[in-house]
């Protein structure tokens, strides 16, 4: 884990409230992977704690950081008027990211709105040595204008909105019985909004796949000394941004409920 | 020569500077950004003699300068403690001095758990936490009630060998009462000050943003009223302060020693700057030196009216 000051590259709208902002870290870039996130120091100082934002894409060879983010308050707000050339503190890697060191599997990634940021890194590491079938859903085309910055190729994409303004009308886990049908999945890695999740990851037990979700949580640290972003799992309690972001979903989501787990977020 | 360094209740610390219970883990959580031995010494997380879940549902929520939270004292319980968190903190090379906060529903669990943590020989000192818990007989806050705060200090006091420290609640009329109160019933240092009961409103759901309605409010909003109170108690009571409250930079730290507070504690500055506790070392050593002081301690109270 690194603080480290960083230069803005590039910060660009993607569409309505989505953004890209591209950073140069010469240290913390070597030690990232999907799944992992970053704390992001908001310059206004009556904005006191940091943002926490998910990594989009690293290139290690240029020590480039990638983040997409969705303005949602005032702090996010404040990121989008940063400028090239501009120093944005950062503290990171943070957590436990998406599991990529497997070999020859068959691999479903889904993300659903804002959970689009991190598959990018996830599908990109994945599909060095495995088989990755995508699946991709938002509100509507503007939820998943991103996708364009994704490096697609050889990687079979299932597009799906709400409103059918883009790809399939529908929603992700239709797309996903389809490909539970067609194919022997061996991995499931998720991140979107909690309701989603928790349906992928109950076709995934239902089918016997092995299912990772990403959850989001209101943090003040990062590094699990608040103790702000502890959830309930089957596991017992556990510290979003230590434990996770990323979790087996069997520990997070019981198919037989018996107590609301892990469902903080809306 | 260390111009910081600071004999607080016996011990010998490297400067005056902790961290405060609750915003600095188990010590180690902040390993990767400086050493902890930079710190004087370290307050960890408030503990209970069982393990405890803390609340459920949102437990953060930010607001200008400041934040909320309402953890609910989430903690592995004193026998995890004892046999595997105070073992790690000295296996990973920590020599400050480690001062353990610990909680209870009712006086008789206070008592319990400073009669565990007598026993463990890595615990410096005791600080009293009785700036949230509810007790039995009444349901009033033990910080509130002098008369409680002032018995279960004595209870505890009377099975302690340790240095005890009362931290304080600000949600009180008279703290300066309280902190007098405590200081007959056996308190070796009050520390100050605990957060302020918020809370905060999501208009769109109509609901309350924390899960448990009501948080502690800190951060740098709440330095000024911290800071009136570690005046006031410091000049009322002849036992040492610890001022916390809002600390962000050399600047507050200094601040807080003027005001009569002979340890500051560092809090939710951590979150926004981990590297907080290095900047006010190197900020103070330079203050000492360009201000012509043999120790940082000629300055504490310098600001209390002749």
């Amino acid at each position: 884990m690194f603080l480290e000051d960083c230069k803005i590259l590039e910060n660009y709208q993607v569409s309505e409230n989505y953004y890209l902002m591209k950073i140069e870290s010469n240290k913390a870039s070597q030690h990232s992977k999907a799944g992992q996130f970053f704390m992001l120091k908001v310059k206004n100082e009556i904005r006191i704690l940091r943002r926490p934002i998910s990594l989009h894409f690293v290139d290690k060879d240029k020590n480039i950081l990638e983040f997409y983010y969705e303005v949602k308050g005032g702090g996010t707000k404040e990121f989008t008027d940063l400028e090239a050339g501009e120093i944005m503190n950062i503290q990171g890697p943070l957590g436990k990211g998406f599991k990529t060191d497997v070999l020859d599997k068959k691999c479903v990634v889904i993300g659903g709105g804002m959970g689009i940021a991190p598959t990018k890194l996830l599908i990109n590491d994945l599909k060095k040595n495995n088989e990755v079938i995508f699946i991709a859903g938002g509100r509507d085309k503007n939820a998943i204008e991103i996708l364009k910055n994704l490096d697609l190729e050889g990687v079979k994409t299932y597009i799906t909105t709400d409103d059918g303004s883009a790809g399939e009308k529908g929603n992700v886990i239709s797309a996903l019985c389809k490909v539970l049908e067609e194919n022997k999945i061996d991995m499931i890695q998720t991140c979107g909004p909690h309701k989603m999740m928790e349906a992928v990851a109950k076709k995934a037990q239902e089918a016997e796949v092995f299912c990772e979700i990403s959850l989001e949580e209101k943090m003040a640290c990062g590094v699990k000394a608040c103790v702000g972003c502890s959830i309930k799992t089957l596991d017992g309690m556990k510290k979003v941004c230590h434990d996770g972001p990323v979790f087996d979903s069997k520990i997070i989501v019981d198919v037989n409920p018996k107590e609301n787990l892990g469902c903080n977020c809306n | 020569m260390n111009r910081l360094k600071t004999n607080f209740l016996g011990m010998e610390f490297k400067n005056p500077m902790v961290t405060s219970s609750g915003c600095f883990g188990f010590g180690m959580e902040y390993k990767d950004y400086f050493d902890p031995n930079v710190l004087g010494g370290i307050v960890v997380k408030g503990i209970t003699m069982e393990a405890r879940d803390g609340n459920y549902g949102t437990r953060i929520a930010e607001t200008p300068g400041g934040m909320l939270n309402c953890v609910g004292l989430e903690n592995p319980g004193v026998d995890y403690f004892e046999n595997v968190i105070v073992k790690n903190i000295k296996a990973a090379g920590i020599e400050c001095p480690i001062i353990v906060n610990i909680n209870g529903k009712v006086i008789d669990e206070y008592v319990e758990i400073a009669k565990r943590v007598e026993k463990i020989a890595e615990v410096d000192m005791i600080e009293l936490n009785i700036s949230c818990p509810n007790v039995k007989d009444g349901g009033m806050a033990f910080g509130a009630n002098p008369d409680v705060a002032g018995a279960v200090t004595k209870a505890v006091r009377a099975v302690t060998t340790k240095p005890l420290i009362v931290k304080l609640s600000p949600n009180v009329t008279d703290i300066v009462h309280i902190a007098k109160v405590v200081e007959a019933n056996g308190a070796d240092a009050v520390s100050l000050i605990n957060t302020l009961l918020g809370m905060a409103i999501d208009i769109k759901s109509k609901k309350p943003v924390l899960g448990n309605t009501f948080g502690g409010f800190s951060g740098p909003a709440v330095k000024p009223v911290a800071l009136r109170m570690v005046y006031q108690v410091s000049q009322n009571v002849k036992i040492p302060v610890v001022g916390m409250g809002g600390i962000s930079s050399t600047e507050d730290a200094i601040e807080f020693m003027m005001a009569g507070a002979t340890m500051v504690s560092l809090g939710t500055g951590l979150f926004s700057n981990p590297i907080l506790p290095v900047e006010i070392k190197d900020g103070l050593e330079r203050f000492c030196e360009e201000n012509g002081l043999e120790n940082i301690q000629e300055i504490v109270g310098a600001a209390h009216q002749k």
